[in-house]
């Protein structure tokens, strides 16, 4: 064994390529991003060589209350002296409470919780609930779109890429555009259980489903008595500068998904929340979707700690203003680099920066590592920077963030006018040479 | 500057080198693409037709309607294909430029890996 970070370094990198993904870590590599993290605290991650960088990846928004938030370690610990993760089949104090605390948080009529584990089970459980409600089997889902990558949750995601290799998925799923309310209506029909949206889509490139366009989903699916189910995995928790994004519309789904912060940075769980009138298909089916791990009583009381520090602090308070300082940089940036910047987007702490060229992502990402920042592109735009950092990040952090933006950008110009000093890397020892120069 | 002749050399030998390697073959058996390589500094112009994993054709020229369409450096594109260079550098760096999905840009990485590993 040795204590050389170096060295530990060098050896987890070589048995995560062995033994895990050899690919990813050498996308990650091309990104700047071959780190491997050892202290984290709030807004910060430290590689184990000692790097610092300001975290806007999050794991796409799971670290709202900051990385390690120690009240929630604590809570954690308290809970491991006298819990586990409980039995799946049971109910349970932590379970109830944390039910009942969803109940009240949630919007309007949103009453009952199925926990699960991740965003992709919690969709998925949306799925059933929509089919199993309604006796309909239509799902419409919108172009790019990210639900998670289960079986219904992935029948239904929006890029095609994801879906390929595993053909046939389930049938049922029908994809319309993004923001288009016509081409909804024309999707939605007698045949529809639900149309399933998130309020911005994150992995589609951080695009904002307008007012409008979420208030007309709404009404679609009252005159055609279909559902409407809001993903709010990645726009939840204060996020975006509320509890949860769609309070902006002040659309109330029937089904709202939920993941990721809930969890606080810390322990995996998901919930599907929804209406006592869709609660009837329980009645009916009690044990219809069961999840060993979702709910687990270590995961409740986690989640209620972080919900507890959310409010408390709250939290979509402090996305509102860091968002805001976030936006008047990029007004700046777009200024100064108009060539390679199209614009911003986003609301809260969930931010997009969308660029010319698809490669600007990998590059943005590479040179903003290199600054300091941990970012990365969108899955399904790479050509949109995404950046979730986490919602206690400071003033001073967020100028940090700016400033390693606007290097990164001008080094991506002088690259591109052929300015800047490109140091490639050495050549394998296993490449081929030029007949020339063997 | 490289010539036509040594990009085309080039290619011949990556050619080989794909359809010879079983583990790639297998890997993108799925994958059916017609690549437009372009050399910015001069008038060499290729394309690579590749068919359920197998590259078919390497020929000078502009032929069909790319997938995939690479623009770099006559230079970078020759010492690309012979291996003396990991093209992601030169991508990365803004100098090899592609007009291609992102899945279509991993599976260009997954060559280079599988033919010429780390």
């Amino acid at each position: 064994m040795t204590d050389d970070p170096a060295t530990i370094k060098a050896q987890a990198l070589a048995d995560y390529g062995a033994y895990s993904n050899p690919m990813k870590l050498r996308t990650l590599r091309h990104a700047g991003l071959e780190i491997i993290e050892g202290r984290r605290e709030g807004a910060l991650t430290w590689d184990v060589t000692g790097k610092e960088y300001i975290d806007c990846i999050t794991s796409a928004g799971s670290m709202n209350v900051g990385r390690r938030n120690p009240e929630v370690i604590a809570a954690l610990k308290d809970a491991l002296d006298r819990y586990d993760i409980g039995v799946f089949l049971l109910g349970s104090g932590p379970k109830a409470a944390l039910a009942r605390k969803l109940a009240e948080i949630t919007p309007g009529n949103l009453k009952l919780t199925m926990f699960g584990v991740g965003g992709g089970e919690a969709n998925d459980f949306a799925i059933k609930l929509a089919r199993g409600s309604t006796l309909r089997t239509e799902i419409v889902t919108t172009v790019n779109c990210y639900h998670g990558h289960t079986g219904l949750a992935l029948s239904g995601i929006g890029r095609d890429a994801y879906r390929r290799p595993f053909d046939p998925l389930v049938p049922g799923f029908k994809l319309v555009p993004f923001n288009d309310l016509a081409a909804a209506a024309a999707a939605i029909g007698e045949s529809t259980a639900a149309i399933m949206v998130e309020p911005i889509q994150g992995e589609g490139g951080i695009h904002v489903g307008t007012d409008d366009y979420l208030r007309g989903l709404r009404r679609l699916c009252d005159e055609r008595g279909a559902l409407l189910i809001f993903d709010e995995v990645q726009t939840g928790w204060c996020r975006t500068g509320r509890m949860f994004a769609s309070e902006y519309s002040g659309v109330v789904p029937d089904i709202m998904t939920l993941a990721k912060s809930m969890g606080g940075g810390i322990y995996p769980i998901s919930a599907t929340v929804f209406t006592e009138e869709l609660g009837e298909f329980l009645i009916t089916n009690p044990f219809i979707h069961l999840s060993t791990f979702g709910g687990s009583d270590l995961g409740c009381i986690v989640a209620l700690k972080a919900i507890e520090i959310m409010e408390r602090e709250r939290l979509w308070e402090a996305a509102l203003a860091r968002g805001a300082q976030f936006r008047a940089g990029f007004d700046q940036l777009l200024v100064r680099h108009g060539e390679i910047l199209k614009e911003h987007r986003g609301r809260g702490l969930m931010m997009g920066l969308q660029f010319t060229s698809s490669s600007h992502g990998p590059r943005m990402a590479q040179q903003l590592a290199h600054n300091g920042v941990m970012a990365m592109y969108t899955g399904n735009e790479p050509s949109v920077m995404r950046l979730m950092p986490s919602l206690v990040i400071s003033k001073a952090q967020v100028e940090t963030v700016l400033q390693a933006l606007d290097r990164s950008m001008q080094t991506i110009k002088e690259q591109d006018a052929g300015t800047a000093v490109v140091v490639d890397a050495a050549p394998a020892a296993t490449r081929r040479r030029r007949p020339e120069r063997v | 500057m490289a010539t036509q002749q040594e990009i085309t050399a080039a290619l011949a030998d990556f050619r080989d080198r794909c359809n010879e390697n079983a583990r790639l073959r297998k890997m993108q058996r799925d994958w059916t693409k017609v690549l437009h390589l372009i050399a910015e500094d001069n008038d060499s112009r290729h394309t690579m037709t590749v068919v359920g994993g197998e590259t078919r054709k390497v020929e000078e020229g502009l032929v069909g309607t790319p997938d995939i369409i690479v623009t770099t450096g006559s230079e970078t594109l020759c010492d690309m294909f012979w291996g003396d260079l990991n093209p992601a550098q030169k991508y990365l760096s803004g100098e090899l430029k592609l007009k291609a999905s992102q899945e279509d840009v991993m599976r260009l990485d997954a060559i280079n890996l599988i033919i010429w590993p780390d």
